[in-house]
């Protein structure tokens, strides 16, 4: 049968712009801060993860720079092969000791870690139990698995152990999966608990903090400190793309764990490593966490002023625990036309709509950053005042 | 994200005025006992009902839903539309006698179909859903305004309000059509002091689609088919796994279509047996298990949530009886759903009609529930009866 092999890509794109599903990229012409010029306006950001602002810190730039000249500009090999420089395991280390724990793995990006490791430390007879909010990337990574799935209700102890009773009969390994810090929602996922329990059925922890690193616990440790449960996460996975500023996935846990996810993870050993600036950037975020606890202290400090006043004025804004805050406001239309209407005051934050989350929770998602002013979230909070009432949202 | 419908929708409403009155002077339904329920002071609530949904209907959709509405004279439904308020409406019935029975809810359906509507929005309890599934089929979906004595069947929203929200989310295609038991309780039966629920067919009811993440933050819905075709998968993996086991296939839609794609002849409404990939038994009665039980010592038991409340056992399959059921044992029953099921009736229910079998349930406290290819999902357990 003669057939066009490529009608599909056309066909199916128009679908999505049919249903408005496709991205209508937004283009940045300065860096990611707290003021960018997005699409030609200059806008304050309040959705981009650079929560510290320190992918424009000098220190960071400095040690990108630094680490391109010393080192070159790429790495020229996958770090299995001949892709490992010191500065590379530079970063390991001094990420184990920033985490409590007693090794660190970076991979090249936070996806290429879930979809890397996940599959590899559960197989068929095993079992994945995993929040059903976790993110997509999780998703994908247990989708690679030949292990069993049970889902249990957001942040819900009860059903986590109603799983776990089931599964201690039935499997050989069990592993819990959740986010840390739940993108949507800004909640904290009760890793203490799921510890608590993972212990007394034989179960692996591995907890997403893509979100929290950097952003909770003492000095933005994440998710061990934040409990105190230092180096008990079996798997601490996380990201060097959001509060730390650069790019780059991790995982922190114990020797074991890393001696076993670098031999096994797909992703890892079969990507180039990343380029000498990212790591140098990466060292230097780390090292301005450890000396420079303002900007996390800023961060929490303007996510405090931000979410009373949006909640005075009467917006609801959920139940976030952390600088991410949604500002509900029903109806997906209204959502995204206060999104566009915020844009064009100067506001830059994108609406989150069904089937993300419910029908008639559609919100506006914002991201706190260290870097904005006292008087440049005035200026968003007096925007989303008058936009709300015009909308009758407030 | 949100799909406009361009074109009005066709909707054909019923009002049984009747409905629900037995059950203020304890006579458990109206079919047949109508003039002794009026006797015993009854007094008709399924007006109100109707109106109460249509209020809620116009109150908050009415100007963004274009809905060309299709209805019986009098206290079929003209009257309640002209209360809350509906002022177009085309009668496509006249009930010829004062008191309505099921012969008008029924010709009233043929007179829809007639006119080809896209919904059928009752309002009435199991007997009046079962009236209109006998002239509906599966040719168009239908909905219930909740107004009965026993709304066992899953073509019910929860109330008036959830009802019309229903209405409104299918005017605009956010609801998808899917499977939903037709149940009544035996009557006759029941008034000699026997509760029997009788499952009588797999009606075209509405409901939330399954959604799957298909980029960062785009989704896409997942037919019921696509869901089942998944599950059906998980039952092959288990049949392979445990070839040395009898399984019986339970009743309802979810599982007739599982059966029916391994490639076996099933019975809709009732129970059959495999065994090494045969069907040994078809339609099974109580004895009939009970003997194949005796022969086939290891059998697991599939079993999907059957009508509105999530009952697996106890309601439209009372072949599974209380022996029937322990022989198979606890361990050996799986029970398969569909999201969007599980989404609506959260809790999986039993009342087998043995206390002390109920009762090893509840000590269970949940079960879990396959909702896909190897994907399960824990569902708490309740034994309560509605």
């Amino acid at each position: 049968m003669k057939r066009n092999p490529t009608a599909f890509l056309k066909e199916e794109y128009e679908e999505l712009v049919k249903n408005d599903f496709d991205w209508k990229l937004r283009m940045l012409q300065s860096g990611s801060t707290p003021h960018s010029i997005v699409d030609g306006k200059e806008v304050i950001m309040l959705c981009s993860n650079n929560y510290l602002n320190l992918s424009n810190h000098p220190r960071l730039i400095k040690g990108a720079i630094d680490a391109a000249k010393k080192f070159g500009a790429g790495s020229g090999s996958v770090r299995a092969i001949a892709g490992t420089m010191d500065i590379h395991m530079d970063v390991e280390r001094k990420l184990a000791k920033f985490k409590g724990t007693e090794s660190s793995l970076i991979y090249q990006t936070g996806f290429a870690a879930n979809a890397g490791l996940i599959p590899q430390l559960v197989g068929k007879g095993d079992i994945i139990i995993s929040d059903e909010f976790n993110h997509g990337s999780i998703i994908d990574g247990v989708r690679l698995t030949k292990a069993d799935r049970a889902v249990y209700k957001h942040r819900d102890m009860g059903e986590l152990e109603n799983v776990l009773k089931d599964a201690d009969k039935k499997y050989k390994r069990i592993l819990i999966i959740t986010d840390g810090v739940f993108s949507m929602d800004g909640d904290i996922a009760p890793a203490d608990e799921i510890v608590k329990l993972a212990k007394e059925y034989g179960a692996m922890t591995y907890v997403d903090d893509a979100h929290g690193e950097g952003v909770i616990g003492p000095d933005g440790r994440g998710i061990g400190a934040h409990y105190g449960i230092e180096g008990e996460i079996d798997v601490e996975m996380g990201t060097f793309s959001k509060a730390f500023g650069v790019v780059g996935g991790l995982i922190a846990g114990s020797q074991d764990l890393v001696n076993f996810a670098l031999n096994k993870s797909r992703t890892w050993l079969l990507s180039g490593s990343h380029p000498p600036a990212v790591a140098g950037a990466q060292l230097a975020a780390i090292e301005v966490l450890e000396t420079e606890p303002e900007h996390v202290n800023n961060l929490w400090e303007n996510t405090k002023h931000f979410k009373k006043e949006l909640s005075s004025m009467g917006f609801d804004t959920g139940y976030s625990q952390t600088p991410i805050t949604p500002v509900i406001v029903g109806e997906s239309s209204v959502a995204k036309e206060l999104s566009n209407s915020l844009y064009d005051e100067g506001v830059f934050a994108l609406p989150i709509v069904f089937p993300m989350v419910a029908r008639d929770k559609a919100r506006i998602r914002t991201i706190m950053n260290a870097g904005l002013t006292r008087e440049d979230l005035d200026f968003a909070l007096e925007k989303f005042e008058k936009l709300g009432k015009k909308l009758n949202i407030i | 994200m949100e799909f406009r419908r361009t074109m009005e929708s066709k909707i054909g409403f019923v009002v049984n005025p009747i409905a629900g009155m037995g059950g203020r002077v304890g006579l458990k339904g109206t079919d047949g006992v109508f003039k002794e329920a009026v006797k015993l002071g009854a007094t008709p609530t399924a007006s109100i009902k109707a109106e109460d949904a249509l209020r809620y209907y116009l109150s908050n959709y009415s100007n963004k839903d274009h809905i060309q509405w299709f209805t019986c004279a009098g206290k079929m439904g003209s009257e309640e539309l002209k209360n809350a308020g509906v002022k177009e409406k085309k009668i496509v019935y006249t009930p010829s006698g004062k008191d309505t029975t099921s012969k008008d809810t029924k010709q009233a359906c043929k007179n829809f179909l007639k006119e080809h509507v896209d919904l059928i929005l009752f309002c009435g309890g199991d007997g009046t859903a079962r009236n209109v599934f006998e002239v509906v089929n599966k040719n168009v979906p239908i909905l219930g305004i909740p107004s009965g004595v026993k709304m066992h069947s899953g073509v019910f929203g929860i109330n008036t309000s959830a009802a019309a929200k229903m209405l409104h989310e299918f005017v605009n295609e956010r609801l998808i059509i899917g499977d939903a038991e037709i149940m009544d309780l035996d009557e006759v039966l029941y008034r000699k002091g026997e509760w029997k629920i009788q499952l009588f067919g797999i009606a075209k009811g509405i409901v939330e689609p399954t959604y799957v993440q298909v980029g960062k933050t785009s989704y896409a819905s997942v037919s019921d088919d696509e869901i089942k075709d998944e599950i059906t998968e998980h039952i092959e993996d288990e049949m392979e796994k445990h070839s040395d086991f009898m399984f019986l296939f339970g009743s309802g839609g979810t599982i007739d279509y599982i059966a029916k794609k391994l490639g076996f002849d099933n019975t809709l409404l009732g129970i059959d047996a495999v065994c090494n990939k045969r069907v040994v038994g078809t339609d099974l009665n109580e004895e009939g298990l009970l003997q194949l039980l005796k022969t086939h010592k290891k059998a697991k038991i599939i079993l999907s949530p059957i009508g509105a409340q999530g009952f697996i056992l106890g309601r439209g399959n009372l072949q599974l009886s209380p022996p029937v059921i322990k022989k198979i044992g606890l361990d050996n029953i799986i029970v398969v759903s569909t999201p969007s099921k599980i989404a609506s009736t959260p809790v999986i229910r039993v009342d087998t009609g043995d206390k002390k079998l109920d009762h090893m349930f509840v000590l269970e406290e949940f079960m879990m529930v396959v909702i896909g290819y190897r994907l399960s999902r824990v569902v708490r357990i309740q034994t309560n009866n509605f």
